[in-house]
């Protein structure tokens, strides 16, 4: 009976999902693909297996993951520098994921050394924050990372199924989630792999395996979700759907972006959830073109195009 | 002709030496491994494990590919709880030697 409901209940759905894509007025901002640049390898310029981006005024920072370095560009896609990213261990591979960048510096979730690693944005190593494990301010597998303004660290820990926020130097203040308990209920999460702060302090969380983006006030009460019907893990290619989220950024007007990846890729929406725009480039398989998005204050709209060992640089057309 | 034998001798024992030093390859299925927090993450279990001296993902066929150091071997549930604690499930496994 129950069964039956739920069917029910994802046909109607679908249904008003593919209506309201038929009926929909078409968005009076576009985003038109520039430039692209990069191909598989692990010389400067090249990449393997690329899965986070940050932007500043001038320049762009990858997580090239598998050559476990970070690559900087100028935003026509010109080599700047990279830098690596060691491991615990003398000569061990780090492997970085979603990062951020907050004042001079960039913040790095490193996904197989259960840290973020901090740099300046010339490539000097400064600290490391947290170690293995899931009591407070530990990590196991950090997919991404947020700095507020008052420098409290918000990170999504993947395999702890929380988020937690840290003081700067790394002491423990609270969490989101059960640690190590998946669940679909609002608060719980389901492999989160990024969050991303508002300026006011609100928390947008990419709440991975969940299908969803869950919003939590600066006094850290939740406050909304979106992401398919009713927001409970029922994934899809309509709008407003996503098939696993993998990154999240705000946009300089407070709009949120999110890598959708298995949808190949970014839907962009009003802080309340509100769809906007998708764009991305289709994939044929086996693996999906935007894993990770960034958008810089002019608006350009950066992405980790994870298939093709690409980045991505798409530009609005229209005003909003 | 004792030299021939002898010869002879020496190869064989020194193959059947190297053969014997060789780890294992096991090829595991794994559905759902096109998103890299979920490959990272299983190739992170792996590289961890004691006796693992490579871990390959084949996104294209859904293939963990794990060889082994010399002498070690699993059983199918020990790999099977390590894809587990990933988050994942082992659909089957190939296993021959390196």
């Amino acid at each position: 009976m129950l069964n039956s409901l739920f069917r029910l209940l994802a046909a109607i759905s679908i249904l008003l999902a593919v209506s309201g894509k038929i009926l929909m007025a078409a968005p009076a901002v576009t985003y038109v693909l520039e430039t692209n640049w990069g191909s598989q390898g692990s010389t400067p310029g090249k990449f393997s297996e690329p899965t986070g981006i940050a932007a500043t005024d001038t320049e762009v920072f990858v997580s090239d993951a598998r050559n476990s370095r970070i690559q900087v560009f100028d935003y026509h896609g010109n080599f700047n520098r990279q830098f690596d990213i060691p491991g615990k261990g003398h000569g061990e591979p780090g492997r970085p994921m979603n990062l951020t960048i907050f004042r001079d510096e960039i913040f790095i979730a490193d996904y197989w050394n259960d840290r973020i690693q901090v740099f300046s944005l010339a490539g000097k190593f400064l600290r490391s924050i947290g170690t293995s494990g899931s009591d407070h301010g530990q990590f196991n597998s950090p997919g991404g990372v947020a700095v507020a303004a008052n420098g409290d660290i918000y990170v999504a820990d993947f395999y702890n199924q929380r988020i937690q926020q840290l003081r700067p130097d790394g002491n423990f203040v609270r969490q989101w989630g059960s640690t190590g308990e998946t669940g679909i209920r609002a608060g719980k999460f389901n492999y989160p792999t990024d969050v991303a702060i508002a300026p006011d302090g609100t928390l947008y969380v990419a709440d991975g395996y969940n299908d969803r983006i869950q919003v939590f006030t600066p006094e850290g009460r939740f406050s909304h979700k979106w992401g398919g019907p009713f927001a409970i893990n029922i994934h899809g290619p309509f709008n407003g759907w996503f098939a696993t989220v993998t990154s999240i950024s705000i946009g300089p007007k407070g709009n949120i972006f999110v890598a959708d990846f298995y949808n190949d890729r970014i839907q962009k929406f009003t802080p309340d959830g509100k769809f906007l725009n998708a764009f991305g480039i289709t994939s044929d398989g086996p693996t999906h073109t935007a894993i990770a998005v960034a958008v810089s204050t002019d608006g350009s709209v950066f992405v980790a195009d994870y298939m093709n060992h690409q980045i991505q640089k798409w530009r609005p057309q229209g005003k909003e | 002709m004792k030299h021939i034998i002898f010869c002879i001798s020496t190869f064989v024992l020194l193959w059947s030496s190297i053969s014997f030093a060789a780890g294992t390859q096991y090829d595991l299925r794994v559905d759902g491994l096109a998103c890299p927090f979920c490959a990272y993450g299983i190739e992170k279990k792996f590289i961890r494990t004691e006796g693992v001296e490579s871990v390959d993902i084949d996104l294209k066929n859904g293939v963990v590919i794990v060889k082994t150091s010399e002498g070690k071997t699993f059983k199918e549930d020990q790999l099977k709880e390590v894809i587990n604690e990933a988050g994942f499930t082992m659909h089957s496994m190939v296993q021959k030697p390196l």
